[in-house]
This record gives C-alpha cells, sequence and structure tokens, in this order.
C-alpha cells in the first residue's frame, strides 16, 4: 500500500530551480534511500512533503490526503511525520526524557507519568534508558541521534524522515544509526532516508533514488544505480563519494563494491561484509 | 553622631530603593519580554515600530521622562502617584534596553531547535514558551544583571518625586547636621550592599537553573 506518493513536485526559490519534477512513491513499511551531491535538493525534498517549504507545483499525497491544498491542518500532518535531523536538534535546555516527553505533553496532553512511561520504552528501543536524565550536552553524537530518533518515534508517525542522519557522525556512530535503520525497518517502520553519505545508502539496503540538480535521474539497487551503465553524472559522483570516503576511511581495494545484502533481523553491520564498512 | 548613627537613620530609606529598583526592574522585564516577543513574532512593520520605540527610549534621560510623567501627565489631566511615575519613565526606559539583551538572547537559540520544534507540530507559541524563552533567559542573565544594576543606580531620582529613598534620607540628615561627607560616604556604601544583594542573588538564580552545557 502507497503511503506516501509525490508526483511532478517543483520548486523555485531566488528565479532558482531547487525541484524539478520529482516523483516518486513511499510503501507501508519501506525504506527508500534518496542520494545526491551537495545542493542537489535532497533535504529540501524532505522539506516540502511536510510543508516546512511550500513547493511551487506538483502533489504530494500523504495517508491518502493531499498534503499541499489549502485547508490542511499543518501541524496534524507534521504530528504524522517524523524528522531526524543531521545535526539532531536536540533541545539543549532539556534533558534527554525531557525531550522525548515534550511532544506527548503538548500535542497529546498526556499526563507526565505516562507520558515519561512511554518516552522511557522509546529510549529503551534506542538502547538510551541509562542517560534518560542526561542533558545533549553530555551526549556523545550518536547518542544524540538515537535520543532524536527515539523523540520523533514517540509520537507513533506514521513515517520517519532521516535528513542526512549520519554526516555529523564519525564511521562507528554511523554504523549504530545503521544498525538502528534495520531494526526499524524490521519493525515495519516506514522510512525516507536523505544522504550523501554512500556507506549509509549501501548499508541501509533500501531502494535507492539518486536526485540531481532537482530532479531524480535513477531509482533502484545501489549496484544497478552505480553500476558500468549508470548515468555518466551518477558515476563521477559516486567516484568523488568513494575518493572521500577512502581518504576518511580506507576501505580494502580487495572489496567489491556491491550492494548491501538484505538484512534479516536486527543484526548489526558485519564490519567484514560486503558493505564495505571501514577497517579499523 | 557616630558613623554608625548614620548608617542606622539611612537604613530607613532602603526599603524604598529595593522597592524603587525591584518595581522598575520588573516593569523593565515585562516591558523588554513583550517588545522582543512581539518583533520576534510579528510582522516586519511591527518589528519596525518596535525599533522605533526602543531607539527613542534609549536616548531620553531618565529624568526628563521622569519629569514629563509626573509633573506634565497632570496638567493632561492625568495624576500619577510617584512610584508608578518612577516605573513609567526608569522602568520603560530600562525595558528598552533588555529588549535589546532578549533579542540578542533570542537569536542565540539554535535555529536548528526552533526548525525541529515546528516539524514536530508544535505551535509558533509553543515553540516560543517551550523552547525559546527557557534558552533565552539563561542566555539574557549578564545583560539582565547589567540592567538591574543601571536600574538601581537611578533610582535616587525618586527623592525628586517624594518617594523617601535612601538619598532623601541622606539629604534631610545631611541639611540638619551639616555632615554630608560621612552621610554621602553611607550612601555609597549602602548602594554597594544593595548592589551586591542584587548580584549575588540573581547569579544564584541563574546557577539553581543552570543547564549542563547551555551557557558557559
Amino acid at each position: 500500500m502507497t503511503l506516501l506518493s509525490v508526483q511532478d513536485l517543483k520548486l523555485e526559490y531566488d528565479g532558482r530551480t531547487i525541484l524539478d519534477g520529482v516523483s516518486f512513491d513511499l510503501a507501508q513499511g519501506e525504506l527508500k534511500v534518496i542520494m545526491g551531491p551537495s545542493g542537489s535538493g535532497k533535504s529540501t525534498l524532505l522539506r516540502c512533503l511536510n510543508r516546512l517549504t511550500m513547493p511551487n507545483g506538483g502533489r504530494v499525497v500523504f495517508e491518502g490526503r493531499d498534503v499541499l491544498g489549502p485547508d490542511v491542518d499543518e501541524r496534524a500532518l507534521r504530528q504524522r511525520i517524523g524528522f531526524v535531523f543531521q545535526n539532531f536538534a536536540l533541545y539543549r535546555h532539556l534533558t534527554a526524557l525531557q525531550n522525548v516527553t515534550l511532544a506527548l505533553r503538548h500535542l497529546r496532553r498526556m499526563p507526565a507519568a505516562e507520558a515519561d512511561e512511554r518516552a522511557l520504552r522509546q529510549l529503551a528501543r534506542m538502547d538510551m534508558q541509562a542517560h534518560a536524565h542526561k542533558y545533549p550536552a553530555q551526549l556523545s553524537g550518536g547518542q544524540k541521534q538515537r535520543v532524536a530518533i527515539a523523540r520523533a518515534l514517540a509520537m507513533d508517525p506514521a513515517v520517519l524522515f532521516f535528513d542526512e542522519p549520519t554526516s555529523a557522525l564519525d564511521p562507528l556512530m554511523s554504523r549504530e544509526v545503521v544498525n538502528i535503520l534495520h531494526q526499524l525497518r524490521d519493525e515495519r517502520v516506514s522510512m525516507l532516508c536523505v544522504t550523501h553519505d554512500l556507506y549509509l545508502a549501501r548499508a541501509a539496503g533500501g531502494r535507492v533514488m539518486f536526485l540531481d540538480q532537482g530532479r531524480i535521474h535513477a531509482e533502484g539497487e545501489v549496484d544497478e544505480l552505480f553500476g558500468p551503465n549508470a548515468d555518466p553524472r551518477i558515476r563521477a559522483f559516486f567516484h568523488q563519494e568513494l575518493q572521500q570516503a577512502q581518504a576518511a576511511q580506507p576501505i580494502s581495494p580487495a572489496q567489491p563494491i556491491s550492494p548491501a545484502q538484505p538484512m534479516d533481523g536486527a543484526q548489526p553491520v558485519d564490519p567484514s561484509g560486503p558493505a564495505g564498512s571501514p577497517e579499523r | 553622631m557616630s558613623f554608625l548613627q548614620i548608617l542606622l537613620q539611612l537604613t530607613g530609606g532602603v526599603g524604598y530603593t529595593i522597592m524603587v529598583t525591584v518595581a522598575c526592574s520588573l516593569t523593565g522585564v515585562v516591558v523588554g519580554l513583550g517588545v522582543a516577543m512581539l518583533s520576534r513574532l510579528g510582522a516586519s512593520w511591527l518589528s519596525a515600530v518596535l525599533g522605533a520605540f526602543t531607539f527613542i527610549f534609549r536616548a531620553v534621560p531618565v529624568l526628563v521622562l521622569l519629569f514629563i510623567v509626573f509633573f506634565g501627565l497632570p496638567n493632561a489631566g492625568l495624576r500619577v502617584p510617584p512610584l508608578v511615575a518612577m516605573m513609567l519613565s526608569l522602568g520603560v526606559i530600562a525595558g528598552a534596553y533588555l529588549a535589546e539583551v532578549f533579542r540578542g538572547a533570542f537569536d542565540s537559540v539554535d535555529a536548528s531547535e526552533v526548525l525541529a520544534a515546528e516539524a514536530m507540530g508544535l505551535s509558533r507559541f509553543q515553540i516560543l514558551r517551550l523552547i525559546e524563552i527557557p534558552q533565552m533567559l539563561r542566555f539574557a542573565v549578564p545583560g539582565m544583571i547589567n540592567e538591574f544594576t543601571t536600574v538601581l543606580k537611578y533610582s535616587p531620582f525618586a527623592y525628586t518625586v517624594g518617594i523617601p529613598d535612601v538619598m532623601k534620607e541622606a539629604m534631610s540628615l545631611s541639611a540638619t547636621t551639616l555632615r554630608g561627607v560621612e552621610i554621602y560616604l553611607a550612601v555609597g556604601i549602602i548602594y554597594f550592599l544593595i548592589y551586591k544583594l542584587l548580584v549575588t542573588g540573581v547569579w544564584a538564580l541563574e546557577k539553581r537553573t543552570r543547564i549542563p552545557g547551555l551557557t558557559g
């Protein structure tokens, strides 16, 4: 069943075309990755889907309802979409627990005890219950991102949006995020993940769309996408990313570039596996 | 009359000095918060009007505004009690300065947190109340202490409209005893002690509400 359908989405800003007719579908329980270079319009695309940015044209249908119409309850829509940001965007004056309970208390009007209990369950799901009473400044990057994911999950959203979830993390912490993506995928959480991180795109194991200059140029498994018959633009991006990745975290040349294996269960990414994880 | 006796005599006015300082500081916080919040939320024309307000009121001397309010308004048929006149002059001018302090502190709130709160579905007002103001007030503590101190040091103007504060007591005492040097030295000591109390109090409050990693 289609959860989210995007048709011919267009956005112009300051005379510049940001999105130039983007179309795709996200099915219930599906994980899709949108890849592309910086400035390709990836993050903007996500923001158009929950009306943080209003596009100039096209259609977005979410849970069977038109998102871009004039009578849409914006705040109700946003409560159905969990958003995870690249810089975590945790509220710095609140503890991890309070970050998760905020929406429950003030949007769901849940009593404090009930909200706490529910938030602690979400933190436990992210293995963060031991840090519930710490402030964001007292957590590592990976821990912050896990709290941010728990915060997004607490409202029982229909879909999770990830906006560059690993770009502020080191490789080890990126792997934590990948593990969480697998865990959530196994729990049939619908997810849309925007990234330029090749490792994340491959390890996530979902279908990948390649976005460049506001258009989706290809969609498929990572391997088909970046294979010998790929669009030159995609190959150029791929090689550039790979070089950067190798500079940052040497990948053994013996390891072929192959698609991530479909994951069964919430097993961690095998560092020696075909996903090309960094050696350390 | 010993120095100690002079000090004791003057303490009769301390209550009024503190009352004027606290009343004007609170007026300043309310006005400053109102202005800073409205210009953060409101339309651009409103921000322009509020910008003009802060610009003008930071330029007007306290004593001039006080006299306009206390001696001028009765001509227009509006009698203003002395303490209210202080609040409408010194308090509002402090508000204009605090509006600038709060504006800067609001700008220190991370824009990504506001975006995350919007994406979560919170209303603009909820974001202000739950995310921005709690952080902003903590960022604003040094600027607020500065402004409260300024208010304390302008509070002697209260004697010009008949409030029997420390300064008023000192002038009466000086007129009857002709020991001006010791009396005004004692006044200086009293103001220093009130200042110390004020600063210690605000920092104690700041320390109790401090959040690790939020402020330096």
